[in-house]
């Protein structure tokens, strides 16, 4: 028997397997549940997403266009310990784009660092940020209404400090842990 | 119909006794009437063409469950999309067609794939065999071992009779794509059946 006709025989003998197979169980039921459900037109979640998609790009827009245009927070006063910072901050003293540059990269070391480090490390090193974080909200919206208030100005540059070089010390940290090589 | 008339008593609903009235008994009434959301309406389709569909899934997936689940899919996305079948091609190949793409949408979903072909393996009474006889049997056994391109094509082409543009059509591949994974799965099967004695 050549190929040829082996493949004709093959193909004629799969055109009997049975083509009708009845399921073991009664599936009708299954279904008719799930179109109880009352068609929705296929528009509707088209149009909302659309709609979701327009508010996100709108928001984000917005977001930017607001965070652009707001103007640094600037530092008015220093007292005399405050040097690192008025370097830091630029010769304007404000937040300068070093500051924000250097936050950016410890950040972007920060989160390849954290994924080294276990997770309760990692839990603890986020709360810490967490709560600079929050502080910082808070100086600023207190700075908001006293501007002038030294003290309060103090304690922001203090919380940028701190949050920096907790992000500086993350960011460094499984880059210098000693390595036994002769073991 | 014959699938209708053929169905266990236990599976005719008060319902469907009541569609059993002449003019409405078609298909295409049915058909009509469920694009008017006529929920019983729907379920003789279903009742028509389950078998069909569940072979289909049977076949190209190997796998009770995953079949069951397919036709299921299968009658629910039909459901869905009712308003959208114009009768350009017969139901049941629009039917198959939601079929086929709920068995691909499922298979590149889970990754079930590998275990069907070990239990394929280990069990030489595949599920879809039970429904053959005789030789038929062994190769019904010997295509669900077929690897799952060649299975598809070598189903849909060899054993529900689809042209290589119509399978093509409804696997997302080529016709000479189509033409090529039957004569993988011819190859392959010859070379089965022959070790396990089945042809000379």
């Amino acid at each position: 028997m050549n190929d040829i006709d082996r493949d004709d025989k093959l193909i004629s003998a799969a055109s009997g397997l049975t083509t009708g197979i009845s399921p073991e169980r009664d599936l009708w039921p299954g279904i008719e549940q799930a179109i109880a459900t009352p068609k929705r037109s296929r528009w509707t979640p088209m149009l909302a997403q659309a709609a979701a998609v327009v508010l996100l790009i709108g928001a984000s827009s917005g977001i930017t266009y607001f965070t652009m245009k707001e103007e640094p927070v600037v530092i008015q006063q220093f007292s005399a310990e405050l040097r690192f910072e008025q370097t830091a901050f630029g010769a304007e003293q404000t937040l300068g784009s070093v500051y924000r540059g250097a936050q950016g990269d410890y950040r972007t070391d920060l989160d390849a660092e954290l994924e080294k480090l276990s997770p309760e490390v990692r839990a603890d090193i986020e709360n810490n940020l967490a709560l600079i974080k929050d502080a910082i909200a808070e100086i600023n919206v207190a700075l908001e209404k006293n501007p002038d208030n030294v003290l309060l100005q103090e304690l922001l540059v203090r919380s940028y400090r701190e949050q920096h070089t907790l992000l500086r010390r993350v960011g460094a940290l499984t880059k210098h842990v000693m390595v036994r090589k002769d073991i | 119909m014959e699938a209708l008339l053929t169905a266990p008593a236990s599976d005719y609903s008060p319902q469907m006794v009541a569609l059993n009235k002449p003019g409405i008994t078609d298909e295409a009434g049915w058909i009509a009437r469920a694009q008017r959301s006529d929920a019983r309406a729907f379920e003789s389709l279903y009742r028509m063409h389950i078998d069909k569909v569940y072979g289909l899934c049977l076949r190209m997936t190997g796998i009770v469950a995953e079949a069951e689940d397919c036709a299921q899919e299968t009658f629910i996305q039909a459901w869905n999309k009712l308003d959208r079948f114009r009768g350009d091609s017969a139901f049941a190949t629009w039917l198959h067609r939601i079929a086929v793409n709920a068995v691909l949408g499922r298979m590149r979903k889970s990754k079930r794939e590998r275990d069907r072909i070990q239990v394929a393996t280990e069990s030489s009474t595949a599920a879809a065999s039970v429904a053959d006889t005789g030789e038929l049997r062994d190769l019904s056994d010997a295509v669900d071992k077929l690897p799952e391109g060649a299975r598809h094509v070598f189903v849909l082409y060899a054993v529900y009779g689809y042209s290589h543009k119509e399978a093509g059509d409804m696997l997302g591949i080529a016709p000479g794509t189509s033409k090529a994974q039957l004569h993988r799965a011819r190859r392959l099967l010859a070379q089965q059946l022959k070790e396990e004695g089945f042809v000379e």
